[in-house]
């Protein structure tokens, strides 16, 4: 549907620019215009295209939200009375129904009886909608078109009205990043706040229990489901130290290397393979710990845990011949492989930034390289290297396909690297993926969690870039 | 003080030569008896044909006392492309000896050859002899840390390190394990701020951080951390042209006191600040060392053409 | 001047400072030596990491590039044929009951035989003769050789992934069952060839026909949503911070926020595709269309960051030139700058674009997780896409699916990299240096 509405507009708003420019050249005749007809089209173009996008964005925003309303509030009391999601299975089905398909579940007598008729009175609203919206959008752009007619003289300044057009749609292209903030944190917010509605933030900071696949049902959260988040929290940073302790010694010496020791062919060649480990998704990462480095940790345990055992450490060696793939030191190893490129090329580029001077004056001194490296540069650049960590910690943090893939589910209050852990992000993919009830606070401790790691990853960002940018400015 | 205009080798004691050349200073208007006089006349006349560019160098006046460095047909290529072409000059010990010419000509280049700093850029080649108390400094059984420790450097803009100012200083020593107690550094720190006559200003706020001093202070700390190590020879690469009068001239004041204990080579694109702290001049020209002698005798009698086109501002 | 610290000159007091020098010199180029070797080693690991990462995966996927195919001659019998409805037919019954009798092999009571004989074809084998039944309804009561995949489990043994050591209760296959392919490839009816339903085929419960083409299909049409909403948008933003923005505390807040926005982590946008897009807007789960926006919201920072540096690099005074003549700010943004910059732009909206194809998190979260057989067509109906594709594999119990999802990364990687290799020649080609 929306597409014949956009050919139609398409037709309207090449027509408005052929008008425009031919109303501005006779009007133009003997006068001195300000701008050139093709200005006065462009003008009338937007006039025609502009209302109309806007009247159809708001319809395709607000269409499925209002037609719900619309749906809900005209039902019969057999309709209404539902439960929640009992009603929202009906309403998908005469959905179904009203476009010709069968209906997934069969209902009993009353609501059977409702079904067609329900279906039908949705059709209509749908119908009524997105006709409505449609011609709401072209008589937006007939009264656009008309007032832009009206305006086509000589004496308008149509370029600057065209360029002040262009210049609110710059603005609003730059804005839509403080709208997506903006829609993060309000539908974050929204079902956290009715998450901790359900379950005390208190509770949810602070538990050491976390087991939500026990809460079924809203109701039952009281009782029987516990969402204490701290394991979570302490898994994560389990596996975020271990991925630092990896990539940070890696990613940072070799960064070294490649800024101050390499050769140019060196580094051509280097910088190149590094960025391709850079770009494998994370996706690879996951199923490479999965299927090659937990199962070669695991063995290399197991088999010193068999040594071991039935000698003097012969507790550890029991322990050690029951390790599992999914230990945090698969999933932190892994993820610290995909930090290195990240942390090296940062600090490459904090590396570039201090000056030349600073090196010159220390060979100068007769220092040598790794002295110049340790006494000079790494204390010039330190406030940008621990800028790079932080951001590295964060990206540490909200990783998420190695930790899905890698990780467990239990969640261990364990500091253990060789337990398996859970982390907030897969705890949001285990709660969202699969069967979920809508509104049981199950998942919309998903969202609890989000909220967290956002609020979280969005300080380590901000201090991370401010301590940059500081960084910069003092050798800019 | 009062700024001497000249300071020939024999006038060590540093009074202040009175001059019949006060007009040497102004800028432009160089040796404008020169340009106006008859004797003038005969060295242009005598210029009339100027040696091809190509020429050999033009020694005006030897060096007297003892050569500290002796370079011998000293080339340098970066990428092969050559950029110091067969430069031979004996710098005496104990003297300031500057290197003049216009941007480009090559006397940086020669400035770093000696205590091989252009080893650190890649694709760069040395050839020749450059012998420091008669070792070639380009030997193979040299170690430039150790050499670098011999010859200290100052460059153009001030480089502080981002440490406190105590730790600028004492980081020679530090690195080459000269100091080892605290109570000495604290020695070595001390009289290398107050040789390069900063301690006055500092005392105070040693651990405070270098990056806050004046341009004119850091270039001042930069010349103290460069004699804290006790150097034999100190290069300068245009110390001054970052700075502003006033700090100029201290630094200058200071070069002149300095000229006691060290070798100094000076490069600088200012005429007149050559004239006023050297004792020896080189006139550089498209790579090439065109003349050499005096200072003294460089500006008032230059035997080359295109010095003296240089000197009195035709071109550069 | 006036300290008494030892003139160099003096020689007694030069010798021993050089000679306390030479005495650090040594340990002083082994501390060098070992630095060094210490950035070796960490670049050393990096790419012995990347090695492993790449031949693993190889090592892992390559066997999925090829299959095997068995043919049977299969009696068409009219008595159990149904000539109507084919479909309904049990043709794999069929060929397995006269496989067995080919070989002269008694299917026991329980049909134990002719059950293990019928788990060596693919189900594949029904839907062919069925096709060809009603097709040609002639065949029925003749002898067709039926060509058909082996069943997956059939397929890993003939390439050596299983192995008869192993003990029987321990593998899908008895010992039957191998010594049954053991027989077939000895008379030659089993041929091995190139596995084209893996591009040709959308996803399928059986792995033997499981194939990329739908993900592939499916990321492809979600790129093609993202492009058509981020590169716009994008490069409209960064048009505006760069050339028109205003120096005030509006423009500081939209510059911090899309920094920090690159570094959101990707699964806060897809929590945020579920809460905005999905139940809010009620757009439909799993489609391209909202992959394509939430990829598109993802990419969008990155993508401003890439343009505003393509746009500073176009010197000064190029705008100050057309200014100059008279032309407006926007004329001169459009007509010489950005043109100037559009190198750099495509570049980094080809990154940008790499870099979404590869994303998966957010895309479990809008309901990218489930099995959607068959190849997509629409961007409003359900699809997978090649990164959820790779999840879903990896997750999948049958041993079969391990290579098919390291072909399957295979594939996105060739994808990744003709991408990259694209931006880069676009960036080698008409890089400009001012």
């Amino acid at each position: 549907m929306i597409w014949i509405y956009l050919l139609i507009l398409t037709a309207l708003s090449a027509a408005a620019f052929l008008g425009g420019r031919e109303l501005a050249r006779r009007r133009a005749v003997g006068a001195h215009p300000h701008s050139r007809p093709g200005q006065h089209g462009a003008y009338a173009l937007i006039w025609v295209a502009a209302p109309a996008l806007l009247v159809l964005i708001l319809l395709s925003v607000f269409a499925a939200p209002l037609e719900r309303q619309l749906t809900a509030a005209g039902t019969p009391d057999v309709v209404a009375e539902l439960e929640h999601f009992r009603r929202d299975a009906f309403f998908a089905d005469a959905h179904r129904v009203g476009r010709g398909e069968p209906a997934l579940q069969i209902w009993e007598r009353p609501l059977a009886e409702q079904l067609p008729v329900e279906a039908r009175r949705m059709v209509r609203i749908e119908r009524t909608l997105q006709w409505g919206g449609g011609a709401a959008a072209i008589l937006a752009a007939i009264l656009g078109g008309l007032f832009a007619l009206t305006q086509i003289k000589p004496q308008t300044r149509a370029r600057n009205r065209v360029e002040g057009w262009i210049y609110g749609a710059l603005f609003i292209c730059s804005a839509i990043a403080v709208l997506t903030t903006l829609g993060i944190i309000a539908s974050l917010a929204f079902d956290s706040f009715r998450f901790f509605q359900k379950v005390p933030i208190f509770d949810f900071l602070f538990g050491a229990q976390w087991s939500p696949q026990i809460a079924i049902r809203a109701d039952q959260v009281g009782s029987t489901g516990a969402f204490g988040a701290v394991p979570l929290f302490v898994g994560t940073m389990l596996i975020m130290s271990i991925a630092m302790c990896v990539a940070a010694p890696i990613g940072l010496l070799s960064a070294i290397y490649l800024s101050e020791y390499a050769s140019r062919t060196t580094r051509a060649v280097i910088k190149p393979l590094l960025e391709i480990l850079a770009g494998v998704p994370t996706v690879v990462y996951g199923f490479f710990a999965a299927l090659t480095v937990g199962p070669i940790l695991r063995v290399f345990f197991n088999e010193i845990g068999l040594f071991l055992m039935g000698g003097p450490l012969d507790g550890l060696g029991q322990y050690l011949a029951l390790v599992q793939n999914q230990m945090a030191l698969t999933a932190g190893a892994v993820m610290g492989i995909m930090l290195i490129p990240f942390v090296s090329s940062l600090s490459d580029d904090i590396l570039n930034a201090v000056p030349q001077s600073l090196r010159d004056g220390s060979f100068a001194m007769g220092a040598t390289k790794s002295e110049t490296v340790k006494r000079v540069l790494l204390p010039a650049a330190l406030p940008g290297i621990a800028g790079a960590l932080l951001l590295a910690v964060s990206r540490a943090i909200g990783e998420t396909m190695i930790v899905t893939m890698a990780a467990g589910l239990a969640a261990n209050l364990t500091f253990n690297p060789l337990d398996t852990v859970t982390t907030v992000t897969v705890q949001i993919v285990t709660l969202l993926t699969g069967d979920q009830e809508f509104n049981s606070a199950k998942t919309l401790s998903a969202f609890g969690l989000g909220l967290t790691l956002f609020m979280v990853t969005l300080v380590l960002n901000i201090i991370a870039h401010r301590i940059v940018q500081t960084y910069r400015e003092q050798y800019d | 003080m009062k700024f001497r205009i000249f300071r020939s080798a024999e006038d060590q004691t540093g009074a202040g030569a009175a001059d019949p050349t006060e007009s040497v200073r102004m800028g432009g208007q160089v040796l404008p008896e020169a340009t106006s006089s008859k004797a003038a006349s005969a060295v242009e006349a005598r210029l009339e044909d100027a040696t091809p560019v190509s020429g050999p160098t033009v020694v005006a006046t030897p060096p007297t006392g003892p050569i500290k460095i002796a370079a011998r047909d000293v080339s340098v290529f970066y990428d092969g492309k050559q950029a110091l072409y067969d430069v031979s000059l004996d710098i005496p010990d104990k003297t300031v000896t500057a290197l003049i010419g216009p941007s480009g000509c090559g006397k940086s280049t020669f400035l770093r050859t000696m205590n091989r700093m252009n080893d650190t850029i890649a694709g760069c080649k040395v050839t020749g002899r450059i012998a420091m108390d008669d070792e070639d400094i380009n030997d193979r059984s040299i170690d430039p840390v150790l050499l670098r420790a011999r010859v200290g450097m100052v460059f153009q803009r001030p480089n502080p390190f981002p440490k406190s100012i105590y730790e600028n200083v004492a980081y020679g020593p530090k690195i080459h394990g000269l100091v080892s107690a605290k109570s000495e550094m604290d020695g070595v720190v001390e009289s290398a701020l107050k040789r390069a006559g900063l301690w006055e200003e500092v005392a105070d706020r040693l651990q405070s951080s270098a990056m806050g001093l004046s341009g004119g202070q850091q270039q001042r700390l930069v010349i103290a951390r460069a004699i804290a190590v006790n150097p034999e020879v100190i290069l300068m690469d245009e110390p001054c042209s970052a700075l502003d009068p006033i700090a100029t001239a201290r630094i200058e004041e200071l070069i002149d006191e300095l000229r006691e204990r060290f070798c100094i080579v000076i490069v600088t694109h200012s005429m007149a600040q050559a004239a006023r702290v050297s004792q020896r001049t080189a006139f550089f020209h498209m790579g090439r060392l065109v003349e050499t002698g005096d200072t003294e005798d460089i500006f008032q009698n230059p035997r080359e053409r295109r010095t003296l086109d240089y000197i009195t501002g035709r071109f550069g | 001047m006036t300290d008494a610290t030892p003139d160099h000159i003096d020689g007694a007091a030069a010798k021993g400072r050089l000679d306390r020098l030479r005495a650090g010199l040594k340990r002083r180029h082994a501390k060098e030596t070992r630095f060094k070797w210490y950035g070796r080693l960490a670049i050393a690991a990096a790419m012995i990491f990347l090695a492993i990462l790449m031949v693993r995966i190889v090592a892992q996927g390559h066997t999925a590039f090829y299959t095997h195919t068995v043919t049977v001659p299969v009696y068409m019998d009219p008595a159990r044929v149904d000539r109507a409805y084919p479909q309904g037919s049990n043709f794999e019954q069929l060929a397995a009951e006269q496989q067995l009798k080919r070989w002269g092999i008694q299917d026991d009571a329980a049909g134990d035989a002719s059950r293990q004989m019928k788990a060596l074809f693919s189900s594949e084998l029904k839907f062919v003769a069925a096709d060809l039944v009603a097709k040609r309804s002639d065949v029925i009561g003749e002898t067709v050789p039926l060509a058909v995949p082996l069943s997956d489990e059939a397929d890993l043994y003939l390439k050596g992934e299983i192995s008869k050591e192993t003990p029987e209760d321990q593998r899908r296959l008895t010992d039957q069952q191998l010594a049954w392919l053991d027989r077939m490839q000895a008379e030659g009816v089993v041929g091995s060839h190139f596995n084209t339903a893996l591009f040709t085929n959308g996803d399928s419960t059986q792995p033997e026909l499981a194939g990329v083409l739908g993900a592939v299909v499916g990321s492809a049409l979600m790129l093609m949503v993202t492009a058509l909403i981020a590169i716009p948008l994008g490069v409209g933003a960064a048009v505006w911070l760069e050339e028109f923005a205003p120096k005030n505390k509006l423009t500081d807040i939209i510059e911090v926020n899309i920094n920090n926005l690159a570094a959101v982590p990707s699964i806060v946008y897809g929590l945020l595709g579920l809460a905005l897009f999905i139940n809010w807007m009620h757009l439909p789960r799993a489609s391209p269309i909202v992959g394509g926006l939430v990829l598109a919201l993802m990419a969008l920072p990155t993508l401003v960051i890439a343009t505003r540096s393509a746009l500073k690099a176009v010197p000064p005074s190029i705008r100050e030139a057309a200014l100059a003549m008279g032309a407006s700010k926007t004329q001169t943004v459009f007509s010489h700058v950005l043109p100037l910059a559009m190198p750099g732009v495509m570049t980094g909206a080809i990154i940008s674009m790499a870099h979404a194809l590869g994303e998966t998190a957010p895309l479990l979260l809008i309901g990218m997780v489930s099995f959607v057989p068959g190849v997509p067509h629409a961007i409003d109906q359900p699809v997978g896409a090649l990164p959820s594709l790779i999840y879903i594999w990896e997750n999948a119990s049958e041993r079969a699916f391990h290579e098919r999802t390291a072909a399957a990364i295979i594939v996105l990687l060739v994808f990744m990299i003709i991408m990259n290799t694209a931006a880069i020649i676009l960036r080698r080609r008409f890089e400009r240096r001012w």
